[in-house]
């Protein structure tokens, strides 16, 4: 089934895929815990140590640079960029794209985030304070800086075009295939490498997150503390990690024989105007979003066969966005199937929409569906097919990516099936 | 082994350490941008680890960023070093 009356040149598709995620670096890795509902959260040694009230996350302890980069490059990168260069280099392999035959100052690379290199900052100002200012790194500021992941994945790879960032923390990197759509379709690259990359699994970045009541405090059995949608949710678990997808037009697809998983047809966008952390009770932000991504995408709602949703396990996100959904599907809401890849990532922030879109373009291309895991008990407030617990073989055509961010930043990226 | 052995032996390792570099290349003769592919950026960072590497509690050692700036070989540095007391 095709949506699009455009003409190949004018569709833009995903074709490589590099995750690396809690659980699995690889496309292969990936998508098979994610069939199989394995949980990437653990008990995490750095936040026992410190004493944590929330010792819990969903890291990548195996993750190793020299793997990817030369340990030089490494060593002047934060770990947010050391896993968007990874990314990237799995994505652009996974393609099967030759780099060397691409124009380079075609080529794009938009890799957003949440907080960039918040680490660093936090490491730095721990030598200004006890060693003084002279002992400051004179890698400090490009460490740290947000534009850094986009930056280090055109240096490392030899990418030409331009290289973009946006932060916008929860809905970041689906605004990162929102914009290499665009740029694309404006004819201002050929191909892009579009994700999102996050790194703050720290005890700075927890104690923020569970001051703010935020994080889930289900320490004693980590696996289970991402319960998207269930009654018992208490909050999301935080993790790392970097999402890239190389991005290119159909046509430059097919002239190189490239296996296709799913068309980008639009997006859509909004601000809450609400609150800095709450979402709008009503969920008028993530909804008129979803409408928006459906209109520029020129699908009608009963078209959506799957949400792959923002589900982060708080009890107010996951109640609100269902509301959303129903305002935005009505009846056609019953219909559709709804799952949260955060019960088994955990909430990857900046790197959390590329990680959704990269489960629905691998859900659209196989026809199956991942799960919400640890949905054991019924929440009256949370009344959608949310697949839970098992993943589910169902060929569709349409789909949603939600990402709603602190701060009110909502983003929604709208993916298709396409025939060979 | 010679103090001036020693200490030699202690900055290649550190240097080898910093710029990622196998240490039979830092040689006393390496230039650290030619050779060891350091640039300004290695070579600041590179000073401040010298610092941290040789002071004790009763002499900090300091390299002003002007002296810092002359120094580009390991023989520079190792000179550097022998002058400013360190040993």
């Amino acid at each position: 089934m095709t949506f699009s009356d455009r003409s190949a040149d004018e569709r833009v598709v995903i074709t490589g895929i590099g995750p690396v995620t809690p659980i699995g670096t690889g496309v292969d890795a990936f998508w098979e815990s994610l069939t199989q509902g394995r949980s990437g959260a653990r008990r995490v040694p750095e936040l026992i140590e410190a004493g944590l009230k929330v010792q819990i996350a969903a890291d990548i302890p195996s993750f190793t640079p020299a793997d990817y980069m030369e340990t030089k490059s490494a060593r002047r990168m934060a770990r947010f960029a050391q896993l968007g260069v990874a990314a990237a280099r799995l994505a652009v392999a996974d393609a099967g794209l030759d780099l060397e035959a691409v124009e380079a100052e075609r080529a794009a690379a938009v890799i957003n985030t949440g907080g960039g290199g918040v680490t660093t900052i936090a490491q730095q100002s721990e030598v200004l304070n006890e060693k003084g200012p002279g002992r400051v790194s004179a890698m400090f500021v490009p460490m740290m800086a947000g534009n850094m992941a986009s930056c280090q994945v055109s240096i490392e790879l030899g990418l030409r075009g331009p290289a973009l960032t946006s932060l916008a923390a929860c809905a970041a990197s689906v605004y990162a295939f929102i914009d290499s759509r665009r740029l694309l379709l404006d004819g201002e690259a050929d191909i892009a490498l579009a994700g999102g990359t996050e790194s703050n699994v720290s005890a700075l970045g927890i104690s923020g997150l569970a001051n703010m009541q935020a994080l889930s405090r289900r320490n004693d059995d980590p696996e289970a503390a991402s319960r998207p949608f269930d009654a018992d949710r208490d909050g999301f678990v935080f993790g790392e990690g970097a999402v890239v997808c190389l991005i290119e037009t159909l046509q430059s697809a097919r002239a190189r024989g490239a296996r296709i998983y799913a068309e980008i047809l639009g997006g859509g966008r909004s601000a809450d105007a609400y609150h800095i952390t709450a979402p709008d009770p009503d969920g008028d932000g993530a909804a008129r979003a979803m409408s928006a991504a459906l209109r520029n995408a020129r699908l009608n709602p009963d078209q959506i066969g799957y949400i792959c949703a923002h589900g982060t396990s708080t009890p107010l996100n996951d109640a609100i966005e269902t509301r959303a959904i129903r305002t935005v599907f009505g009846s056609h809401a019953d219909a559709l199937a709804v799952s949260s890849v955060k019960s088994m990532t955990g909430h990857l922030m900046g790197a959390a929409g590329a990680l959704s879109g990269a489960a629905t373009a691998l859900a659209l291309y196989h026809g199956v569906l991942p799960p919400t895991i640890n949905l054991d008990t019924a929440d009256p407030a949370c009344d959608l097919d949310y697949v839970p617990n098992t993943a589910r073989d169902c060929a569709f055509d349409a789909a949603i990516v939600n990402g709603f961010g602190f701060g009110g930043q909502n983003g929604v990226a709208v993916l298709a099936r396409v025939d060979d | 082994m010679s103090d001036d052995a020693s200490l030699q032996s202690r900055v290649c390792q550190l240097v080898a350490d910093q710029l990622r570099q196998p240490l039979e290349k830092v040689t006393a003769e390496a230039h650290l941008i030619d050779d060891l592919d350091a640039d300004s950026l290695d070579i600041v960072d590179l000073t401040i680890a010298i610092e941290e590497e040789f002071s004790t509690d009763d002499h900090q050692l300091e390299i002003p960023e002007e002296d810092a700036a002359e120094i580009r070989t390991m023989q520079d540095l190792l000179s550097y070093l022998a002058t400013a007391g360190v040993s």
